[in-house]
């Protein structure tokens, strides 16, 4: 019983963590000699092992705790990160990912199709194998490291508690570096490392500094070592008789300790740039932690959250609009008081219900390092703007589409090495994943500097295919022409390969994005490359609309997509070129009349016309209505499948009286 | 998905066969739905409509703060009855879309056994949309209608 209630937690951590995981082999495979990567990744398995252990899934336990000691056996410099072993260890958290996703659907870590004590074993030799090899290496190399570092003490130290150190000194202490190593197996370890503290402060010393820090020693987040550096007057002896007295304690190393003053010759230059690249760290320290202090919330319960306050926003517009007919004076505070606090409530629950895109974004650098690693291909995949926040549920959709673009880009886009430098192209092909905010919309691009479209390919299939007349097909303009790729079953890549290429893909993507109001759009120039955009709205929930009427029918316009309104008289349209126009501040803007874009029947026209200017990104467009009713927030609600072939709406709204306006989407009505 | 069946309302004591229909007026003619897709009947509400949508789709209707389409079964089924002689509107739930279905008159919930249920009949006018005849007595005709095709129909069908 006990474990059930716990599983779900195991599971979601056990992701966690692998996902943490496979970020940090990336970044170790792209910096195998940092030792702080190193370290993280042990931390991570480390977690994981204990987490598989405390659950009873053995397998995966076994698993993470030959790949703890192999990374320890890199931290203590005895094996080399080679290549090989970076996708062995690649390969063992995939199987370790593979035993969680067993878990979920089968309850238990064991996976038929794979031996885990071969893949143990697998490690076994890159252990032996490699020692052996560089082990006369590794020793020359740690010696001259020794040799190099204060008196082979591994701890750096900080200006401030040098001068601690320094100070110290001049006052009679001694100061010691010490290594205090637990025995396998302790338990409470924070309890222990405690003891020693307390015990050096009781001889009246102080630990001025310990690796690691001292908060992640309370929170048991080392291995058995840590190191310290202790000012105190006792003796070296006196101090290791003392600590080894702790139980448990395994091993105490002690060496004299004097700081070295940073040298003369050294540029100041460098050392504040030492000082930025640690500030930097402080800073991602303090972000990692702030990121920890969540409360993991039940999905269903945020959407009733945002339901209700849907409903809450409705019903407020129905008591401002009921009592405006009255006019009381002693209720203006109180309701307007009420709106604010409406408004406040509500974005704090939208912001709740948004996340950063990384979330999204993490699992693609290991997926575009596999593809293009199958695929031959060199790849600088680059993200930007992983902290642009976006709505929940987009979260959960938008992943697979971005995915189909990155797999056609590398699969299509980036050509072989050889073909690019005949190009003359940089041999390593370049993709960037970019996610940023743009008024009202998320807009996600996949850039690449592949080969980009073949706009001759495109148009032969698509006459093939009979999308368009073979005499026009020459005259469409390029973003017509790439429309093409949306329509099912259109794949011009000749020979299908595994990754992409059968026909599926941009548009299935089209159909997710559409469905969540969003669009995309394809540039690409021959040989330069190609950008795919998503646009999507930040939220699906609330926005502020303005609404306006033609005959008795009310219409919602989203208010990020207005740009003004104005009247306009008969005589301000002109015609150009069969396309009625007006003329704003010597812009030339082509107007249309709501009810005809809507084909609904109309009376006669007035004299002069409510316009509405809409803008779309450069796009400008006016539209006649017959009067501004106002701006409303509005909770957009889906019209539903039956309506899935009607393009000109996005949603529908339910008003203050409980009427329904229609939400136009005004990307697509002109 | 629900595929229709009728073991779920099979009479065990008797072991006759028996499912429930909700019934109704349309165009002078009974009709009747599987009663487990009604959600409920509603007098017709003030509908928005929808331009530019499927025409047997009259639009859309406030119900209790959900958006609903609204179908006319008569367009549907290709009978001449008027708007405003639609009086009602049948909410169903068919694989998770809520519909509405206008009609004249709802008459109510009606148990038939299977000896009253003639599936051979097909009817030329209505062909898969109706999966066969209720005959309570001789002057008494039910057209079984299959919802589950009717939503299909219009789902797939251009405007």
């Amino acid at each position: 019983m006990m474990k059930e209630e716990y599983l779900s937690v195991f599971i979601d951590e056990s992701r966690e963590t692998l996902q943490n995981l496979n970020d940090n082999l990336l970044k170790l495979e792209n910096n195998p000699e940092d030792m702080e990567i190193v370290n993280e990744v042990f931390r991570l398995l480390h977690t994981l092992k204990g987490m598989a252990g405390t659950m009873g899934f053995g397998n995966m336990m076994k698993l993470c705790h030959r790949m703890e000691n192999v990374l320890d056996e890199v931290r203590s410099g005895n094996i080399r990160l080679t290549e090989d072993l970076m996708d062995k260890l690649f390969t063992g958290v995939d199987i370790v990912e593979r035993m969680v996703n067993n878990i979920v659907e089968s309850g238990n870590d064991v996976l038929e199709d794979i031996d885990v004590d071969s893949i143990i074993r697998s490690f076994d030799e890159v252990q032996s194998g490699e020692s052996k090899i560089i082990a006369e290496n590794v020793e020359e190399e740690r010696k001259e490291r020794e040799s190099k570092e204060e008196e082979g003490i591994p701890i750096e130290v900080e200006e401030p508690v040098r001068n601690v150190v320094e100070k110290a000194l001049g006052e009679g202490f001694n100061s010691y570096y010490i290594r205090v190593s637990l025995k396998e197996g302790t338990q409470l370890k924070s309890a222990r490392m405690y003891l020693v503290f307390h015990k050096i402060e009781e001889m009246g010393g102080e630990v001025v500094k310990t690796v690691p820090p001292v908060e992640d020693i309370e929170e048991e987040k080392f291995d058995l070592d840590v190191d310290m550096i202790v000012i105190i007057k006792k003796s070296k002896e006196d101090l290791v008789q003392a600590i080894t007295s702790i139980s448990d304690i395994d091993k105490v190393i002690i060496k004299d300790f004097m700081p070295k003053m940073p040298s003369i010759e050294e540029k100041p230059k460098e050392v504040k740039e030492e000082a930025k690249a640690e500030e930097k760290t402080a800073e991602e320290k303090k972000a990692r932690k702030k990121l920890t202090q969540t409360v993991r919330v039940d999905i269903d319960k945020l959407d009733t959250l945002m339901n209700l306050m849907g409903e809450l926003v409705i019903a407020r517009s129905r008591i401002v609009d009921t009592l405006k007919k009255y006019n009381i004076k002693e209720v203006d505070e109180s309701l307007a008081q009420l709106s604010r606090i409406t408004l406040d409530l509500q974005n704090i629950v939208m912001k709740v219900r948004m996340v950063p895109i990384a979330f999204v974004f993490n699992r693609f650098p290991r997926m575009v390092r596999d593809l293009s690693k199958k695929m031959g291909k060199e790849v600088n995949f680059i993200i930007k703007g992983e902290e642009t926040e976006l709505d929940r549920t987009f979260v959960e959709e938008i992943g697979e589409p971005i995915l189909h673009l990155l797999r056609n880009a590398i699969d299509h886009g980036i050509e072989s090495k050889e073909e690019r430098i005949a190009k003359g192209k940089p041999p390593v092909g370049t993709i960037v994943l970019s996610a940023r905010h743009e008024g009202n919309n998320v807009v996600i691009e996949v850039e690449d500097d592949g080969r980009g479209m073949d706009r001759d390919k495109i148009l032969k299939r698509a006459i093939e295919m009979g999308l368009v007349d073979e005499l026009k097909a020459s005259t469409l303009p390029d973003e017509k022409v790439f429309e093409f790729l949306f329509v099912p079953g259109f794949s011009t890549k000749e020979d299908v390969s595994e990754v992409s290429g059968r026909g599926v893909g941009m548009d299935v993507v089209k159909n997710v994005v559409e469905s969540l109001n969003g669009s995309v759009s394809i540039e690409s120039q021959k040989d330069v490359g190609t950008k795919v955009t998503i646009r999507l709205p930040l939220t699906l929930a609330i926005i502020q609309a303005l609404l306006v009427k033609v005959n008795n029918y009310v219409y919602a316009i989203p208010i990020a997509n207005i740009d003004s309104t104005l009247m306009i008289s008969k005589d301000d349209i002109q015609t150009v070129q069969d396309k009625e126009v007006i003329v704003i501040r010597g812009e030339v803007i082509p107007i249309y009349r709501l009810w005809e874009v809507l084909e609904i029947p109309h009376e006669t026209e007035e004299e002069t016309m409510n316009t509405v200017i809409i803008r779309i990104g450069n796009r400008k467009y006016g539209l006649v209505v017959d009067k501004l009713l106002g701006q409303e927030d509005i909770v957009i609600k889906s019209l539903g499948k039956m309506f899935s072939d009607v393009k000109e709406f996005s949603g529908a709204a339910i008003l203050g009286d409980g009427s329904i306006a229609l939400i136009l989407d005004v990307s697509n009505i002109a | 998905m629900y595929p229709i069946s009728l073991e779920g309302v099979m009479n065990l004591d008797t072991a006759v066969e028996e499912f429930e229909v909700l019934s109704f007026k349309l165009g002078d003619q009974d009709m009747a739905f599987d009663v487990e897709n009604v959600e409920m009947v509603i007098e017709t509400p003030q509908i928005t409509r929808v331009p530019k949508s499927k025409n047997v789709i009259e639009g859309v209707i406030n119900l209790r703060g959900r958006i609903v389409a609204v179908a006319n079964l008569s367009k549907i089924l290709d009978l001449d009855v008027g708007l405003e002689r639609l009086k009602s509107v049948i909410i169903m739930n068919v694989n998770d879309i809520e519909i509405g279905f206008l009609v004249e008159e709802v008459n109510g919930v009606m148990r038939v056994t299977e000896d009253e249920y003639d599936r051979n009949v097909v009817s030329e006018k209505f062909g898969k949309k109706s999966k066969g005849l209720i005959k309570k007595d001789e002057n008494d005709l039910v057209v079984y209608l299959d919802v589950n095709e009717i939503v299909s129909e219009i789902v797939s069908a251009g405007t």
